[in-house]
């Protein structure tokens, strides 16, 4: 349990909380590279960490991420025009370029300098792995670029989505290394899911229900162990890295594409669930991809033209109580990831964390909650970086293999947990 | 129309949720391997609890350890702050979890007698390695190595901050 001032210390990621400037040291995720697929496209509207932003590529495909608003009478620029390198309100013909900056004022004379005096609020936005990246902190201390491995990748061996899940990112994020859940809510799809089924490891979670837990820092969040028996001594381990403050790598399964997610908090009651999927030494398949479009592993179906996933809380998640009763899912719910959301939106919006009871083996929650807390604090009081924005911290793989019973896992999988080019996953 | 799902996930609906105590107060029993975890145990201690209690020793006289097969029944006691000897069996037999507390490198062979009356009762034993200052990557293998055939959940703790923030979770 929290503590409810340590529950809204944690939740809160609006500009001037501990949390929202924690999250303003990292790159985080804004948009699909699809949603801004060409020069001079329309507009695409961003909220994130609860500002209201525009993003848009101009006639010479450079990005730009800015205030939502014209300066002017406050008209949403998401009516603009873009053309001629900048972002046209459409009201009195203000035009704005990709740094915010207004360019031209019709109404005055070009020779007077007004316009260099306007300049909308503007974040970098940087294009990597199919994802558009924004840095929304200090210009001073905007970090490297990022470096996960799913998005330093050729692009024929990552995919990506996202999915608007309606409630506060922690209760989201938290479900990421919770690795207890899996053997209830998705044990149904191990065996039948096209990206997840056949893998031999997949024995071993069948077997086994109640897996025994590890947990120990990395120096960008979390390493969590979650180890299960298996033949000759040895220990079948699933280890999930949590960087921070808000990735995680699902354990892989056999050759198939590796996956995780990131949950950006769009406001304190919303949130994007990001899902990656790639693959480190070979191009993902056509039948992955096209699996992957299809909604299936950690990716949903949409409604069409949108993010928002087609089971969603309008239509009860299109809950099949049939298919529940008869064990095909375990919670009547149609696949993994709105399995996650389902239950995670039915907390509401933020999660009341007074009323919990954890057990011990949730102490990768109690453990990430701590550190993400922790740093939030240095940061405010000291000002010191936080973990995870270290790009180094970045290169962590989750890994899935098999240990002597006497061996650490960090320390037996350590090579494993390092993403190195051209390196094979290490998996079962 | 809205669905259910859409009606009652509101911030406004979550008003509505009843406000009543869900849980009881639960007997956490937490306790030091060694005489480095002691004193972290003493420290923690001393903040407000929720019905924890708080060991910094084991003692035993058994030539197996109670629950283990062949072994003698009772021969192993806990020591509390105010320096009292309880019955190590006794104690896990009340408790409805158990945290054993070792600081890295430590000897940390007593958590077998605690696993084995955690054994015996059916109780859910979670472990935390503490890292000393300059405690190498070896004495926390060896720490965990100690601790990881008994423990339902095995931690390496950042401190005694962990320690605190843990037990608080779990309403200890």
């Amino acid at each position: 349990m929290l503590k409810k001032e340590q529950n809204d210390y944690v939740t809160q990621t609006g500009p001037g909380t501990p949390m929202g400037e924690l999250f303003r040291c990292y790159w985080i995720p804004a948009l699909l590279s699809e949603e801004l697929p060409e020069n001079d496209c329309p507009p695409v509207r961003v909220k994130l960490l609860s500002e209201r932003l525009l993003a848009f590529r101009d006639s010479e495909g450079r990005l730009g991420l800015i205030d939502e608003f014209c300066a002017h009478r406050g008209v949403s620029l998401w009516f603009g025009r873009n053309e001629d390198c900048g972002l046209r309100c459409p009201y009195h013909g203000w035009k704005f370029d990709v740094t915010g900056q207004c360019v031209e004022v019709p109404s005055e004379p070009a020779e007077s300098g007004y316009a260099k005096k306007i300049k909308l609020k503007s974040y970098p936005l940087i294009e990597k792995g199919g994802v558009l990246w924004t840095y929304m902190g200090d210009p001073a201390k905007q970090p490297a670029e990022p470096e996960f491995e799913f998005c330093t990748v050729p692009l024929n061996q990552t995919f990506s989505s996202k999915r608007l899940q309606e409630n506060n990112w922690l209760q989201a994020m938290e479900g990421g290394i919770d690795s207890s859940h899996v053997s209830w809510l998705h044990r149904g799809d191990l065996s039948s899911d096209p990206l997840f089924k056949g893998a031999a490891g997949n024995k071993y979670n069948m077997a086994d229900l109640a897996p025994v837990f590890e947990v120990v820092e990395n120096d960008g969040g979390l390493l969590i162990g979650a180890r299960r028996n298996a033949e000759d001594d040895q220990y079948y381990w699933r280890i999930t890295p949590w960087v921070m403050p808000t990735y995680t790598g699902v354990p892989p399964r056999g050759d198939h594409p590796i996956h995780g997610h990131f949950w950006i908090p769009i406001d304190d009651h919303n949130c994007w669930a990001w899902s990656y999927d790639y693959h480190p030494t070979r191009p993902l398949t056509d039948g992955e991809v096209q699996a992957m479009r299809d909604g299936k592993g950690i990716h949903v179906k949409y409604v069409p033209g949108t993010y928002i996933p087609l089971a969603n809380k309008t239509n009860d998640y299109l809950m099949n109580r049939e298919a529940q009763k008869a064990g095909r899912t375990y919670s009547g719910i149609e696949g993994i990831g709105m399995q996650d959301a389902s239950l995670q939106e039915s907390m509401g919006p933020i999660c009341d964390r007074t009323k919990e009871n954890l057990v011990g083996t949730d102490n990768g929650v109690i453990m990430a909650r701590h550190r993400l807390m922790r740093a939030a604090k240095a940061l405010a009081e000291k000002g010191v970086i936080p973990p995870g924005v270290n790009p180094e911290h970045h290169k962590v793989r989750q890994a899935a293999l098999l240990l002597k019973r006497d061996v650490h896992f960090k320390e037996g999988a350590k090579e494993a947990l390092i993403a190195k080019k051209g390196v094979r996953q290490t998996s079962v | 129309m809205l669905s259910e799902s859409a009606r009652v996930t509101t911030a406004q609906e979550a008003a509505y949720r009843i406000q009543y105590p869900n849980s009881k107060r639960r007997a956490a029993k937490i306790i030091a391997l060694d005489k480095t975890s002691a004193k972290i145990v003493d420290e923690v201690s001393r903040l407000p609890w929720n019905g924890a209690s708080f060991f910094t020793s084991l003692s035993f006289s058994a030539k197996g350890s109670p629950g283990a097969e062949g072994g003698e029944a009772l021969q192993a006691w806990l020591n509390d702050l105010a320096g009292h000897a309880l019955n190590l069996v006794a104690e896990v037999a009340s408790s409805d979890f158990v945290v054993v507390i070792t600081a890295a490198g430590e000897d940390a062979r007593a958590v077998s007698i605690i696993a084995d009356a955690c054994k015996l009762h059916n109780k859910t034993l979670v472990g935390l390695v503490v890292p000393r200052d300059g405690a190498s990557e070896d004495a926390v293998s060896e720490s965990l190595n100690h601790l990881r055939p008994y423990t339902r959940m095995l931690v390496v703790a950042s401190g005694v901050d962990y320690v605190e923030a843990m037990l608080m979770a779990l309403r200890a």
